[in-house]
């Protein structure tokens, strides 16, 4: 019984997870095409949101280099960081996602084939 | 009266110009499949994550939380964070719609996405004069977008299980995010808002997973810093 609730209240999680995103997403899209015919966002807004994507990218790509799954302490893995190192030079050099997904991959086996 | 051929022929023309990009937003469309499934999401749960937030980044930030056990607020105020660059986006079509109705509005708003955007911005700067038409070439890279974003996370969603975790795939997430942060990494300002976000990530220790948030917030405190002191140096 109590796992059939639990399971409903996982479902009810998820789905107001999904909604909530969905409609915080949609009102940052339609918010400016909406209302900014007439006013415009200020120039330091402007400025400060330049730098969003490659601050939470990166926040994004770090945490699993250095975390194992979930653990609180760090224990650096050292075949994701050199194989994310090169990926980052073939996406510098190359500019394509595909690249740097297939040579960032083989990187990945090499290194833990033979760091273990 | 010419009016519908060139409608039709701006529509195909931004198809066109979506697919090189196909390249990069289908494996990232795979990968966003595949996480959400195997975090214990329903088949219907993860595909509704690509058609009502429809947002990569965001997908893939409130995959990871909900895997970890964040609080749903978290969750939430996360992937907003995560989507606040399409403000910068909106903003700047909002100019180039202006004139649209509220339907076409919220249906280019719904569609938004880094690339769609970039290539309208190019589009338009090169054919200044094909203004008219602009939102059925808006609508063919969006639309070109959201088909094979849809398809790529259902592909996800059905392959993910069959792939045993020894093959480290996971490895794909960051790696699609090297492969789109990098070519941002132009000036020094944006190289610092990285290093500073990266760092706060893997530093910063904060109560309820709030750690992304955090760090997103310093590496743009940092960003703007380096700017104003560069600007003045």
């Amino acid at each position: 019984m109590s796992s059939v609730s639990g399971e409903l209240a996982g479902e009810l999680f998820v789905w107001s997870m999904i909604a909530g995103i969905g409609v915080a997403t949609f009102l940052i899209r339609f918010a400016p095409i909406a209302l900014l015919a007439r006013l415009e966002l200020p120039a330091w807004l402007t400025r400060a949101l330049r730098y969003v994507p490659p601050a939470v990218m990166a926040a994004i790509i770090a945490p699993p280099l250095f975390f194992a799954d979930g653990a609180p302490t760090i224990d650096p893995n050292l075949p994701r960081i050199i194989a994310a190192t090169l990926a980052a030079v073939v996406a510098w050099r190359t500019r394509s996602t595909l690249w740097t997904i297939v040579l960032g991959m083989l990187a990945l086996w090499g290194l833990q084939a033979l760091l273990g | 009266m010419p009016q519908v051929p060139s409608a039709r022929a701006e529509f195909i023309v931004g198809m066109r110009a979506f697919a090189p990009l196909s390249m990069s937003i289908i494996p990232f469309g795979v990968v966003c499949g595949a996480a959400a499934s195997t975090a214990g999401m329903t088949p219907l749960q993860a595909s509704a994550m690509s058609w009502v937030i429809f947002a990569g980044s965001a997908q893939i930030a409130a995959t990871q939380l909900f895997a970890s056990g964040a609080p749903l607020l978290v969750i939430v105020a996360t992937a907003a964070i995560v989507n606040l660059r399409f403000l910068m986006y909106a903003t700047s079509l909002a100019t180039l719609f202006r004139s649209q109705n509220r339907r076409w509005q919220a249906l280019i708003a719904y569609l938004l996405t880094d690339q769609s955007f970039g290539l309208t911005i190019v589009h338009h700067t090169r054919h200044p004069d094909r203004q008219a038409d602009l939102r059925w070439f808006y609508l063919g890279v969006a639309g070109a977008t959201w088909l094979s974003w849809q398809l790529a996370t259902i592909a996800g969603i059905l392959l993910g299980s069959l792939v045993p975790p020894s093959w480290s795939l996971d490895f794909i997430v960051p790696l699609t995010f090297i492969a789109m942060a990098v070519p941002l990494l132009g000036d020094r300002a944006m190289q610092l808002a990285a290093a500073a976000g990266a760092l706060a990530s893997v530093l910063l220790i904060l109560p309820l997973k709030l750690n992304l948030i955090g760090a997103a917030l310093i590496g743009v405190a940092v960003g703007v810093a380096a700017e104003k002191l560069w600007v003045r140096a």
